[in-house]
């Protein structure tokens, strides 16, 4: 399999546990792909390992046919960014100086200035909360600092772990929409979701997880059409 | 009588809160007292009389030099006796254990090769006084506030308005998410302790001057701790007031009490504080850390 992110064989060990026991997926340049599957399958160890925060024990992750680095700072630099789960803003930190911080890499200044210009866009409220605590704002409004901060990287590959967690479902259904549009600007997104069906409906192609493994996988359609899989993984 | 006290006390104020932003730093990055903080300053204070005996450079070339070496130092003795320790995420308790050895090793290093002779820096300012309102403040005392303060304020408008400062912030708040938005935490974490060693080579050539340069001159840096748990540590405003504070009641007890008292009414400050209120006045529960 050749895409634009590949992940095979990967093994990963987590707090002694094995998490990962060879996973498999491919993510193709310009798609959106979901991970779904119950909570503890594994979603968020596989994120942190392609994301180089967890140390992996066995397998390889290439990005456009390169392994990636080891470190996670190394990876960013090559265009992936990771929106993990609990979004984990830097809560301390004013709305303005968690976006500097997405662009700490860079240094055009003019080119930030429009990326920044173009988060306010797609969020007018984080520009009337500037000087605000990240710490201080509602869930909706953080999840929406999280994926900002993520795109002032100028990511190519984006990975969003669990980002309607917490979220009202009207809030949910325009962070759906917001992720379409990121496509739509040519990031890649791989999309880990506890909210399969949601999640799928956005998708091109998906992978269910289970125990550390690849359970099933398939176009989005294939996925939620076989009754099977949605009555075994999906819980429908 | 009681101005001329007063600048004393907030000179030695000013010394304690150089030495407790160091601490403060390196707490709120790496959450570790670290231990070896003294034997830096001490070191800086070594560099610094070398530079104005041996070099006959003047106050300003001198404290320039103790500030680069000492931050170099203090980068060096991060990356030999903790790098490795954070690597494997050992808890905090190692990095102070590993801190103690440090400070141990190098103030015997000191013994060993320079001797456990006592220095004195050359007279800078002559023990020249300034009359104001009948009392003589000493130029010294005047000067190591001034530069203590300038110091302080310029880490604060550097964390807080410079990039590198606001990864340092980000780094105390989350070391992976700020690792993950493509900062090399490795090198961040040179940049703090840089900076840490940078205030003790300060701290150490005012201590010099004010007092003398010997092997174990790093013990001071009990009072600097209790400066920073005063005023809340990891804190750096907290850390400022904190030193200044205790320098100033300090002097108060040894002026107007007894100076034997002083150090028993410095203990008992922190007991009386860490009783009442157990995250230092500006602790790190309610104002932002560094």
């Amino acid at each position: 399999m050749s895409g634009y992110l590949d992940v095979s064989g990967l093994q990963i060990y987590y707090g002694g546990i094995h998490a990962l026991h060879g996973v498999d997926i491919s993510v193709g340049r310009g798609e959106i792909v979901s991970v779904v599957g119950v909570n503890g399958a594994g979603k968020s160890t596989l994120m942190w390992g392609i994301a180089g925060v967890l140390p992996i024990a066995g397998g390889s992750i290439t990005l456009d046919g390169r392994r990636l680095p080891p470190k996670p700072h190394e990876i960013v630099a090559l265009g992936v960014s990771l929106v993990p789960e609990r979004r984990r803003l830097f809560t301390t930190l004013s709305v303005e100086e968690n976006l500097v911080m997405g662009a700490i890499r860079r240094n055009d200044r003019d080119s930030i200035e429009r990326d920044k210009e173009g988060c306010f866009a797609l969020y007018p409220v984080l520009k009337e909360r500037l000087r605000q605590r990240a710490g201080t704002l509602s869930g909706g409004e953080q999840q929406m600092l999280a994926i900002a901060r993520a795109l002032m990287s100028r990511p190519s590959m984006l990975m969003l772990d669990e980002p309607s967690l917490g979220l009202a479902p009207m809030v949910t259904e325009s962070l759906f929409d917001t992720i379409l549009r990121i496509r739509d600007d040519g990031v890649t997104v791989l999309l880990v979701e506890q909210n399969a069906f949601q999640a799928l409906e956005i998708s091109d192609r998906g992978y269910v997880m289970q125990s550390g493994n690849i359970a099933a996988s398939g176009t989005s359609r294939e996925l939620l059409e076989n009754t099977l899989i949605r009555k075994a993984y999906l819980g429908g | 009588m009681f101005l001329q006290t007063l600048v004393t006390g907030l000179s030695i104020g000013g010394i304690y809160s150089l030495m407790a932003v160091g601490y403060s730093l390196i707490f709120s990055i790496l959450s570790f007292s670290n231990f070896a903080h003294g034997a830096v300053i001490m070191l800086g204070a070594y560099m610094g009389m070398a530079l104005a005996t041996k070099a006959n450079l003047g106050l300003g070339l001198v404290v320039a030099g103790s500030v680069v070496g000492a931050g170099i130092l203090s980068v060096c003795n991060e990356r030999v006796a903790y790098a490795v320790l954070r690597r494997r995420r050992a808890p905090s308790l190692y990095l102070m254990i590993s801190a103690m050895g440090c400070s141990m090793f190098l103030e015997n290093m000191v013994y060993a090769t320079i001797g456990a002779r006592f220095y004195s820096f050359p007279e800078f300012f002559k023990r020249q006084v300034i009359q104001v309102g009948g009392s003589s403040l000493s130029l010294l005392d005047l000067f190591a506030f001034i530069i203590s303060m300038s110091a302080i304020a310029a880490l604060h408008i550097f964390i807080t308005r410079t990039k590198t400062g606001i990864a340092i912030r980000a780094g105390v708040n989350d070391m992976t998410m700020c690792s993950l938005m493509g900062v090399n935490t490795d090198r961040l974490i040179s940049i703090v302790f840089f900076l840490a060693g940078a205030f003790a080579g300060v701290a150490g050539v005012f201590l010099g001057i004010k007092y003398l340069v010997y092997p174990t001159m790093g013990w001071v840096t009990n009072k600097a701790y209790i400066a920073a748990v005063i005023g809340g540590l990891g804190s750096l405003p907290g850390a400022m007031i904190g030193g200044i504070i205790l320098g100033v009641l300090e002097t108060l007890v040894s002026t107007y009490v007894s100076s034997i008292m002083r150090d028993v009414f410095s203990f008992s400050v922190l007991i009386a504080l860490l009783i009442c209120l157990p995250n230092g006045l500006l602790g790190a529960d309610t104002e932002e850390k560094v």
